[in-house]
């Protein structure tokens, strides 16, 4: 890609509400997942491989923490020249006061100087909590390759999960016809990632146009996407096959841990051409202790296990006490199972202590323990 | 920032079987994730010596791309630097090949530094140290040089090549090989610290009486005109002198006892990041005291041995007391005992190699077997 033909932007800002106590102090895309990394990780390294060189990150709820990780451009290869990770809160400007973002699309608009500053010709807009691996650039060529004026990234549902997503009515050229958020009886089962190519120029005329609008929610896919094809534009789909995750809910973090667990899961991390890069926290490699009984697991390093662990996924710095059992969970960074403790189903939040012979979750449970405060 | 600059100095007197074949001991693999030069470089690092010169005798390829920029050892970007030196050529007879001799290749180099003090460091030997810490107590004490030394109870095993001090108090009286028959000895740690004009000094008068003098020949040489004194450092050390100590301190360091004297929250050992994901485990997974990199896939059993990044053990391999490098592949059903494997190995699916504890085998690099 020339430099800077298209510039990124990751729409950062929400909590992630469902994900209850976890984002009581970050916001989601700063959430840990799969033992070493944070969620945001994963647009950033997609377009660090995909050759991306600038990317703006939206940030809003809670963004210290995020801010200050997503600025370190060098853990994602994006600190060459000309290239690098901005952090772009809302700001007080020369011609207008501070205020929110108050939606995905007006987070762009509130931002159309920085972009004017790269004058490029295509914007990528991206969700800054899914866990995937994509070709953007990929994505680029189908773009132009259809001369479209926005190109929306799809993946293949279920009918039922259809109802929670907004669903792409297309013809068999890939052709968007019609849009549907969250419908009742879905007409189709492609619903959109939230990852959109668009050709700059046109787009931002949109986004003046939306800026004043009145009766806008000024977000993508209830006002954007709908302007742009009652304006007659050419929307199309970009089918996406692999893994791709919302991590919404407490259960389905746990649940997208899990998935690792499977050496053919098709997320597949351990891919040489196409790493997830993180920040490396300088530990030891994990020590297994004498005692310790290993069954499946996802265990990174800077973690100690001198207890059992089964079906579990252990995060950096994390520690399993003599004669503890991890069961079918989820250890955080920095979390510290004393001995004898026994977890199991549960998911247990950044730097928590699990005291003595205490006993956390149950195996018949249906939905996923969070635990949050010391136990 | 500190009144020093740092010089790690090549080990080319130093003899490890195999693995030094391919690289100089200090570009060799060091728990699972580590490179023995990681040590020094991050021992001047978190003493806030900036300006570090790393010696290279031979062999450079491995040690040069691992230091890269030094960027990962937290040195100040703008007010710091590593420079990776050279002799330029080596002689067919190694007893020429000294350190003196690669510091007068290279005296320009010391002279731009313009730092009052030097610290020299090992490239060869696990340890941490506060230089900084050094430092202000050698300019306290008003002595020329001040050394650092390790308090053996072993000595007969393991420090072939190193030396050891003759101490008086503090005060030192000798260097000289440790061939003891005694158990207790002063391993001298090849640590100095002196004014950088002493240094200059030692270089000239050096070559002016031998060829073959490296820097301790010379202060021991030196010792009745010079006031030298030895610091006693505490905590973890192994120097990395043969095959059996490179396998021993890996081991030694699973450990937590030992790892936690090494590895302090305070006292970080910085290295190159490969961003591999983290290791996985499975039904079949049998692990006891070991340490384990990220990247693996583990199916087999693994005991009492340090695991490289990358490194694949099939179903029903059993590995005992090795260090298995980055990216091997242990074969399903195959049996490895007291064995230093080099990284890229492939150990056939039932192949068998044990040996005893006191003669480990070394697998070379990319073999096949």
């Amino acid at each position: 890609m020339k430099q800077n033909e298209m510039l990124a932007m990751i729409l950062a800002g929400g909590r992630g509400s469902r994900l209850h106590d976890l984002t009581n102090k970050v916001a989601k895309p700063a959430v840990s997942y799969g033992g070493k990394y944070r969620i945001i990780d994963f647009p950033l390294s997609n377009c660090a491989n995909s050759g991306i060189s600038t990317v703006g990150v939206l940030t809003q709820y809670e963004s210290v923490l995020l801010g200050s990780y997503a600025a370190k451009s060098g853990l994602w290869g994006l600190d060459t020249k000309d290239s690098g990770v901005y952090v772009l809160p809302p700001r007080e400007k020369a011609d207008s006061d501070l205020d929110v973002y108050r939606g995905t699309a007006d987070a762009i608009t509130q931002n159309i100087d920085f972009i004017d500053n790269y004058d490029p010709e295509y914007l990528l807009v991206l969700s800054g909590d899914h866990i995937y691996k994509m070709n953007y650039d990929k994505m680029l060529a189908y773009h132009k390759a259809q001369n479209a004026a926005a190109t929306i990234a799809v993946m293949p549902v279920t009918l039922e999960e259809a109802t929670r997503f907004g669903i792409m009515i297309t013809d068999e050229d890939n052709k968007i016809i019609d849009f549907e958020e969250k419908p009742a009886h879905p007409r189709s089962t492609l619903a959109s990632m939230g990852i959109y190519v668009f050709d700059w120029a046109k787009l931002r005329a949109l986004l003046i146009k939306d800026k004043d609008d009145e009766n806008s929610s000024h977000d993508f896919g209830n006002d954007i996407i709908p302007a742009l094809l009652n304006g007659g534009e050419k929307l199309v789909a970009f089918k996406f096959e692999g893994y791709w995750k919302d991590v919404g809910t407490i259960d389905s973090l746990w649940e997208a841990n899990m998935d690792l667990l499977d050496e053919n899961n098709e997320l597949n991390l351990n891919d040489p051409t196409w790493r997830i890069y993180t920040e490396d926290a300088a530990p030891l490699p994990a020590y297994i202790g004498p005692d310790a009984e290993i069954g499946a697991a996802y265990i990174t390093q800077g973690t100690r296990v001198e207890g059992e662990v089964k079906n579990s996924v252990i995060f950096t710095g994390a520690e399993v006490g003599k004669g503890a059992h991890i069961i079918d969970s989820v250890l955080m960074p920095g979390v510290k199972v004393a001995e004898g403790a026994t977890v199991t189903r549960a998911l247990i939040a950044n730097d928590i202590k699990v005291s003595k012979d205490a006993v956390v979750g149950s195996a018949d449970s249906k939905e996923i323990l969070l635990v949050a405060q010391d136990v | 920032m500190a009144k020093a600059f740092g010089i790690i100095t090549s080990s080319a007197d130093k003899k490890v079987a195999g693995l030094q074949e391919y690289r100089s001991i200090g570009a060799f693999s060091f728990l699972g994730r580590y490179r023995v030069i990681d040590f020094p470089i991050s021992n001047f690092s978190n003493s806030n010596i900036n300006n570090i010169q790393v010696y290279i005798a031979s062999m450079p390829r491995s040690m040069v791309e691992h230091i890269g920029t030094g960027r990962h050892y937290n040195i100040n970007s703008k007010r710091g630097k590593i420079q990776i030196l050279f002799p330029d050529q080596t002689m067919a007879n190694e007893v020429y090949n000294t350190n003196i001799k690669n510091f007068r290749r290279n005296i320009e180099q010391i002279k731009k530094m313009e730092k009052e003090y030097v610290v020299i460091a090992p490239s060869c030997m696990i340890f941490a140290q506060d230089y900084d810490a050094l430092l202000q107590d050698h300019a306290q004490s008003g002595s020329d040089i001040t050394l650092l030394y390790h308090k053996v109870t072993d000595a007969k095993k393991g420090y072939a090549t190193c030396n050891v001090l003759d101490l008086d108090g503090n005060r030192v009286k000798g260097i000289s090989a440790c061939l003891s028959d005694k158990d207790e000895e002063n391993i001298f740690m090849e640590s100095y610290v002196m004014k950088t004009e002493l240094l200059y000094s030692l270089i000239e008068k050096a070559a002016a009486v031998s060829s073959i003098y490296s820097l301790s020949d010379i202060v021991n040489a030196e010792l009745k005109n010079m006031d030298v004194r030895a610091v006693e450092h505490k905590g973890f050390f192994a120097p990395i002198t043969s095959l059996r100590t490179y396998l021993k301190a890996n081991i030694d360091l699973i450990n937590p006892e030992n790892s936690d004297d090494l590895f302090k929250k305070d006292w970080p050992i910085y290295t190159r990041t490969t961003d591999a994901c983290p290791t996985q485990y499975y039904a079949t997974t049998s692990v006891k005291n070991s340490l384990i990199s990220n990247g693996c896939l583990i199916k087999g059993t693994v005991e009492n041995s340090v695991i490289g990044r990358g490194a694949v053990i099939e179903e029903g391999a059993v590995v005992k007391n090795c260090v298995i490098s980055a990216y091997d592949k242990i074969g399903k059903g195959a049996v490895l005992e007291n064995q230093v494997v080099d990284k890229y190995a492939t150990i056939n699916d039932g192949t068998k190699v044990i040996a005893p504890a006191a003669t480990p085998g070394y697998i070379k690099y990319r073999d096949k077997l």
